[in-house]
């Protein structure tokens, strides 16, 4: 394959279809070493369907993959002895403890020693619990033991699927360390996931997916270039005089109401340059009762793929109005609103 | 090596083991204790020397061997369904195609495992047939002499070699029902309607189904007069046991080969 030096997992034209829905329709993806790579797509994007094709649960129509530098085709079972997968839900015996799953496990694949086991029981916290079934786990025990059972042949390229699926906070903050440090280590994590702020704190390099093609891949800061946003709550009654102010310093369509949100505005405007915005209001009398910054993932992620045709059967939730939301501007609202500092 | 010890430790700690070897062992501690507790008060002579033939030794071995079998055959394919079958449903196939194991490999080794659970309880089951037959022959009060009659004691090694081949094959079966059917409890389903199913075919096809994985598993150890395993009571033709055994082993390995082609081409989702 060419122009895929250095990278740790690469697809050149992946094609997947099921009967007449396409899934994949020329999947090129290009992770480099030693990074955190966010997977994002909505719904039906084809983020599963990679996921399976790269682990090889199921196999190309056509195109190709490479893992690690080395094809990977049919017959090419032994790359994934360096691979780590979570992939959808954990799997597990239900009648056997977690300790005894990962024995388990161990003994297919690459060969796994028995304290390796005992480690990431350590690792993910579940020592304690090692003794009790599996049947009787949370959803977030089971995650991290999923979690385990990827990194129970010390991967070089590990892939997951949602990881934080089920963690309480701790857990999402230790996974998110513990990923950091794997990284850090050199070796490549590849995180397919729908919470776009946990990706935009984790990731080095951001993949987003629509209608089963690459729509926008690249580093995370160059990508969030210019997708700065500062939003103000004034009062209800000088919204009008305030989105006058500030059309002022952002331009024409610059400034938008917060769906949902009262007496809140988003403007697309650099972060650093929040003071200015702050400025602009009370010059003219109009006193802000919050005031909040960041780089927009999900307007990003929203701008490039509202518009691309659903490739998958999950179909999309349009809300109790049955109305296809519009492509935001800025943020959708407090719970979108990602990334970082930001002042009250 | 360590994916068939990793197998059977699975198999040891799973209830669907316990459950079946109980059952099986449980009706047959019913039958015979019942039919010795019982014998005695047949209304006719005829009823009453029937029942004590079931719990008289040497005769009891056969009975046993006969139960074992018989019930034995239709629980190895229920066993071998619910073993493959959940390895779809919980996605523990999945979880180890991922990590690179080879998918025939893989189901080669899960089937040897219920191969040797199938073995070991079937070992289990007849040592607690004959510990029941004995009590039912106390209760019945009839002597246990024939208990070392040694011409019976040299058959049964064999026998119980047979036996157990025929209910690796019927288990088989059923492990690859449930992974063609991708489903616990399709296959379980499934299995158990091609178990009676091919009871009913003896109405239909009385020369074809003798040819039939059950009925030709059942031939096989029909070594002494047809009395062992087989469920139609010797009224339908039987395969002579040795070609019996050659059926059989084209059924085992046909059924490993769909088992094995059918996971290599399967898309794994879910």
């Amino acid at each position: 394959m060419s122009g895929t030096d250095g990278l740790a997992l690469a697809t050149r034209g992946l094609e997947k279809r099921y009967g007449a829905r396409v899934a994949l329709a020329g999947l090129d993806l290009s992770v480099p070493t030693g990074v955190v790579y966010g997977f994002l797509g909505p719904n039906g994007a084809g983020k599963t369907t990679t996921m399976r094709l790269l682990t090889g649960l199921i196999h190309p129509d056509a195109g190709t993959i490479e893992l690690l530098g080395r094809p990977f085709g049919r017959r090419d079972r032994h790359r994934l002895f360096e691979v780590g997968a979570l992939i959808e839900a954990p799997s597990f015996y239900p009648y056997l403890s977690g300790r005894e799953n990962l024995r388990s496990l161990a003994a297919t694949g690459a060969h796994t020693s028995d304290r390796r086991v005992e480690e990431l029981l350590e690792l993910v916290g579940l020592r304690d619990r090692a003794k009790d079934k599996v049947q009787g786990y949370s959803l977030g025990m089971k995650q991290r033991l999923g979690i385990a059972a990827a990194l129970l042949s010390d991967p070089r390229l590990l892939l997951l699927d949602e990881p934080a699926n089920g963690l309480d906070p701790a857990g999402i903050v230790a996974m998110r360390e513990t990923l950091r440090h794997l990284a850090a280590t050199g070796k490549t994590v590849f995180i397919s996931s729908h919470v776009l702020g946990e990706i935009q704190q984790l990731a080095d390099v951001v993949g987003i997916i629509a209608a089963g093609r690459l729509v926008r891949e690249g580093p995370i800061e160059e990508l969030l270039e210019g997708e700065g946003v500062v939003r103000v709550r004034v009062a209800s009654t000088e919204l009008e005089a305030a989105t006058r102010i500030l059309d002022g310093l952002a331009g024409d369509g610059g400034v938008t109401p917060v769906p949902g949100e009262a007496g809140w505005l988003s403007i697309r405007f650099e972060p650093g340059r929040a003071a200015d915005v702050n400025r602009a209001l009370a010059l003219a009398g109009v006193y802000v009762s919050g005031l909040e910054t960041g780089s927009d993932l999900e307007s990003l992620f929203l701008a490039l793929t509202a518009d691309a045709p659903s490739g998958g059967s999950e179909g999309t939730f349009f809300g109790l109005g049955g109305r296809r939301p519009e492509p935001p501007s800025g943020p959708s609202g407090p719970t979108g609103w990602l990334g970082g500092g930001g002042a009250t | 090596m360590r994916l068939l010890v990793a197998t059977l430790r699975k198999l040891i700690r799973r209830p669907a083991t316990f459950i079946t070897f109980g059952l099986l062992v449980g009706l047959m501690a019913l039958i015979f204790l019942a039919v010795g507790a019982t014998a005695k008060q047949q209304p006719s002579a005829t009823a009453r020397e029937a029942a004590l033939l079931l719990v008289t030794f040497p005769g009891a071995y056969t009975f046993v061997v006969s139960f074992i079998l018989g019930l034995g055959g239709l629980f190895a394919v229920i066993y071998g369904a619910a073993i493959a079958g959940s390895e779809w449903t919980w996605g523990t196939l999945k979880a180890a195609v991922a990590r690179g194991e080879s998918r025939t490999r893989y189901q080669v080794w899960s089937l040897a495992g219920v191969g040797v659970m199938v073995g070991v309880g079937l070992l289990g089951a007849f040592v607690v047939g004959v510990v029941v037959a004995l009590v039912g022959a106390g209760l019945a009060g009839v002597s246990t002499a024939g208990l070392s009659d040694a011409a019976t004691l040299g058959q049964l090694p064999e026998l119980l070699g047979r036996g157990w081949f025929a209910m690796i094959e019927q288990g088989v079966l059923g492990f690859t029902i449930a992974t063609i059917a991708r489903s616990q409890l399709a296959g379980v389903g499934v299995g158990i309607a091609m178990y009676f199913g091919e009871q009913f075919a003896t109405i239909f096809l009385p020369d074809v189904v003798k040819y039939l994985p059950f009925h030709a598993a059942g031939s096989v150890v029909a070594t002494t007069g047809g009395e062992f395993g087989g469920s139609d009571g010797g009224q339908l033709a039987q395969l002579d046991p040795n070609a019996a055994l050659v059926v059989v082993a084209l059924w085992l390995v046909g059924a490993l080969v769909v088992t094995s082609l059918f996971t290599e081409r399967a898309e794994i989702s879910g």
